[in-house]
Parts: C-alpha cells; structure tokens; sequence
C-alpha cells in the first residue's frame, strides 16, 4: 500500500469517524486547531487505526506528536513497517535459567 | 436557620407517548395505551417470556454535536432532549435560561437504574467472546457507568453547578427530584434541572421477569398490561423515556416573572431495611408521613396521590394498604403506568410532571387497565374514570428495590 492508498483510507476514517468534510481533510490540515479534534478523539483514532491496519499502537509514544492529517499517514506507515520488521525478524530466544 | 422556599417552573419529557409534556397528557387524555409487542425485536432472547413494553421514539442524535453525542447513549439523549425543553419551557429558550443564572448555580441531577444497557450489554458482547479488553473503544465506558445520564446532560449543556446521578432504580427519579429541593432550600443551588433518564433493553425486562416480576400474560393484548390495582395485574411492562424539571428559588422565580406551576412543600426518602425486593407497607406509611410532616401538610389537604402502582402483585397490594392507612378512602388515587409502562427511574418525575398537568387542568386522569380492583388493593379511593376537580395539594409516591421510598408534597403556587 502507498502513501496515497493509506490517505484516502485515513481521510474516509476522518469522515466516517469524526464527520468531518472531505473538502477539509487537506494534507497540512491541523486536527486540533483547525478540525476541533480533542484528546478522546485521538484516543478514538488510535483505536479505529488499530482495527483498519491491525497495529498496535497503545503504547506508542509517537502518537503524541500527530498534528496533522500527514502526521496520522506518516505514523500510521511508520507502524506498518514496524510490525512487518518484528514479523519478519525471528522469534527473541528464550533466555535459559542460570 | 431559614430555608428557601422552592417552585417548579420548567418541564420536559419524552416517553412512550412522545416527545415533550402534551404529548404525555394527550395520551392520558385520550386513555390510550403506549404498550407494544416486543417480539420482533426480542425473539432472539432465550428464556424472556415478556415481550411487551413502552418504548419511546428513538431519539434523533444528530441534533446533538458530535463531541457530546459520542460519550451519549439512549438515555443520555432522552435526559439531553427532556433537560433542554424544560429549559425553553421556564425561560423561552435555553440560551436564556443558561444566561439566566450565575456560574456555578444551576445544578443537575439526572437519575436513573444503571447506566445505559444498551451500552453494558454490547461492552459484554464484544470482550466477552476472546474476554480481549482490546476491543472497547475509548467512549463506551461513558455511556456504561451510572452517572451516564446525569454528567452527559451537564456537559452538552455546558452546566457547573452541582451534578448528582442519583442509582436508586424505580425511585431515582424522584429521589433527583428532593435532592434538587434540598439543594435549593438550604441555598447551595439557585436552580436544578432534575429527574430522571432510562433505556429499554430486553436484559432490563429479563432483570424483572427473573424475579417473576414482569408481566407475561398480555404478549398477544399489550394495551391491557400492566393493570395497576387490578385483580388481574401480573406485573410490570417496561417503558423508557426521560422526565426533567426545573426547580428554582422561589424568590429567583419571582424576581424574573416565571410561570410557577407547583410549590415543592416536602419530601423524603427512607428505606425499609426488611427486604431487597419486596416492598413494605410500614416503611411506605412512614415515608408517606415523614413527606407529609415535612411539607406541614395534614393528610385532610391532599388532593391526589399519584401512586407508584406498577401492576406486581405484591407491590400494589402493600402500596395501597400505606395509602389505605393514611388517607382512607376519600383521597382519589390513581396510576399512570397502564398508559406508558413503568419508566423505572424516569417515572417518578414523568408521573410527577403528568400530575403538576393536572393540577394546571384540574383533572385527575385514571388507572388504565383497572377493570376489577384487587381485594387487596380496596378501602382506597381508586380513580377509573377522568374526575375533574380542583388539586391544590398532591403526592407523588416512588419505591424501588432496596426497600427504598420516595415522596414528594407539592402545592399550588396560589398568590403570590
């Protein structure tokens, strides 16, 4: 999936989710101050990500630092590439009692 | 020390009949029944042998801003919808009427017997099956707990006065309505928004049909169920709904011209401490006179008493034996409950807003569905026709699980 593909599936999540007007959801669009997000709206959005691109981002301090619609695709690939490393990568060894 | 005297002087409802307060008394007026079959929505359900109740409009939540609607469930809306048109009924509009007092001085007290369900119910249905708390979303907690109602109202209405949720089942409602009275006599509020806010949901019906509490017998003839009084009453019908009323500073009131429908002039509330499920004559006597010492009103000056009466066999029996012992038989009494079902925790402040409508039209309207007075609901004065009459002094009677009584006293503003 390209950066484009996972816009238009995060700018339908924004309609559906926060109903907010597709015309609106431009890249550089802040949620915050120009969009009226709040806090349990991107606890919201965290939950919805999670369940559209099976990721887990409850604990990621990344999270933080989303201001824009941008900043939503970017985590979001961000976090794909993340979760295909750690299921490419072999499973941790099993640490032998000492 | 001296106490505020308190006035009643906006109302708003939604309830089986529909939305607003004259929807309500249409319906008494026209002796209507709001029961329906449940089954097309209730079939699924194993083991509910009720399938009747009242069920109110569904709400129209788009009307309500998506920041508020998210954390709001059915009863949220209803509390939301009832609290704004008793807001527009004191003052014209809400806008006024939130402008109307100083911050921190209008209150809200919203009760009701859980928190929505609807809501319990689908958290259940997604966790449970892999029990993956990974699966609730952020905001369904906020519809579950049992201030739902209360703090949703609150919040849309932008409120910082004193918010309450008062969880005491079918007597919640009633029971936000003397802690708004408290609130204002003793000066800590100018004015409350109270009353009380539920939603239907088979579990709530199962709930009673468990305890063989919930009427079975009329799923093909749901007009004639509950039957308040009635030889042939077999139990409660749920109803959903909400009723909200505005209680505000007598001089408040005054000083800003309002329409007074009713005086509050007393209330309690007690418990039985005997039993979990079965009310108590002794207890409702002593809640009754305890409502009516504090309101300084002899038992000689009620006018009406709008029973709590919801059609179970025990509870109309032991109710009519209390009104029995303290207004005889020249009281009229009647129920609403055969009309709209019982609205659990918004009933006590929907039947109270029917009543303040009939002290307004002077007209008591009757028990539905009393054909045959039980035996053991006689020696009281049963209402089965319209009687038209003066009410300067009624009660509103609630009791609920617990052993828990409620009464209220209230009393024609009169000159001013």
């Amino acid at each position: 999936m390209d950066k484009q593909q996972l816009a238009a599936r995060i700018t339908g999540i924004f309609e559906t989710e926060f109903e907010i007007a597709p015309e609106k959801l431009t890249p550089d669009v802040n949620l915050f101050q120009d969009l009226g997000l709040d806090s349990l709206d991107m606890v919201e959005l965290m939950f919805v990500l999670q369940k559209e691109f099976t990721i887990q981002v409850r604990d990621s301090e990344e999270a933080r630092a989303i201001r824009t619609l941008n900043d939503v695709c970017d985590f979001v690939l961000a976090e794909i590439a993340k979760n295909a490393a750690c299921s490419d990568s072999p499973p941790p060894a099993v640490a032998s009692p000492q | 020390m001296q106490l505020n005297r308190v006035v009643i002087t906006g109302l708003g409802a939604v309830t089986p009949f529909g939305d607003g307060y004259e929807a309500l008394r249409a319906g008494l007026v026209e002796k209507r029944s709001a029961i329906v079959s449940m089954r097309a929505h209730w079939q699924h359900f194993i083991n509910l042998r009720s399938m009747v109740a009242g069920p109110a409009p569904d709400p129209n939540e788009k009307e309500v801003p998506r920041q508020d609607r998210r954390s709001m469930s059915r009863m949220s809306f209803y509390g939301h919808n009832a609290a704004r048109q008793a807001l527009t009924d004191a003052f014209g509009n809400v806008r006024a009427a939130l402008a109307g007092f100083p911050a921190g001085r209008l209150g809200c007290i919203v009760g009701s017997t859980t928190g929505s369900p609807i809501a319990l119910n689908e958290t259940f249905e997604i966790m449970l099956p892999d029990r993956d708390l990974g699966k609730l979303n952020g905001v369904k907690f906020f519809q579950c707990v049992s201030h739902t109602a209360a703090m949703n109202v609150a919040q849309c209405l932008g409120l910082t006065g004193t918010v309450l949720a008062t969880n005491a089942a079918c007597a919640s409602g009633l029971q936000a309505v003397g802690a708004a009275y408290d609130l204002i006599r003793l000066g800590s509020q100018d004015a409350v928004l109270c009353g009380g806010a539920e939603e239907l949901h088979a579990s709530v019906t199962g709930s009673f049909d468990a305890l063989f509490a919930a009427s079975c017998r009329y799923n093909d003839t749901p007009s004639e169920t509950p039957r308040p009084f009635d030889r042939d009453r077999d139990g409660i019908v749920c109803g959903e709904g909400a009723g909200i009323l505005l209680l505000e500073d007598r001089e408040h009131a005054l000083a800003r011209g309002a329409r007074i429908y009713a005086e509050v002039i007393g209330y309690h509330t007690c418990a039985s401490g005997e039993h979990i499920s079965q009310s108590n004559r002794p207890a409702l006597i002593h809640c009754l006179r305890q409502a009516l010492a504090s309101a300084g009103a002899a038992p000689e000056e009620i006018d009406y008493v709008n029973a709590h009466a919801a059609g179970t066999p025990q509870g109309d029996t032991e109710e009519a034996a209390a009104i029995r012992e303290i207004f005889g038989d020249r009281v009229p009494v009647s129920s609403l409950k055969g009309n709209i079902g019982h609205t659990l925790g918004a009933s006590g402040p929907i039947e109270l807003i029917a009543t303040l409508l009939m002290m307004r039209d002077q007209v008591i309207h009757p028990t539905l569905n009393l054909r045959n007075p039980a035996p053991d609901c006689d020696g009281i004065r049963h209402v089965t026709t319209p009687l038209s009459q003066p009410l300067a002094t009624i009660v509103k009677n609630s009791f609920a699980f617990g052993g828990i009584n409620a009464a209220l006293v209230c009393r024609n503003a009169g000159p001013t």
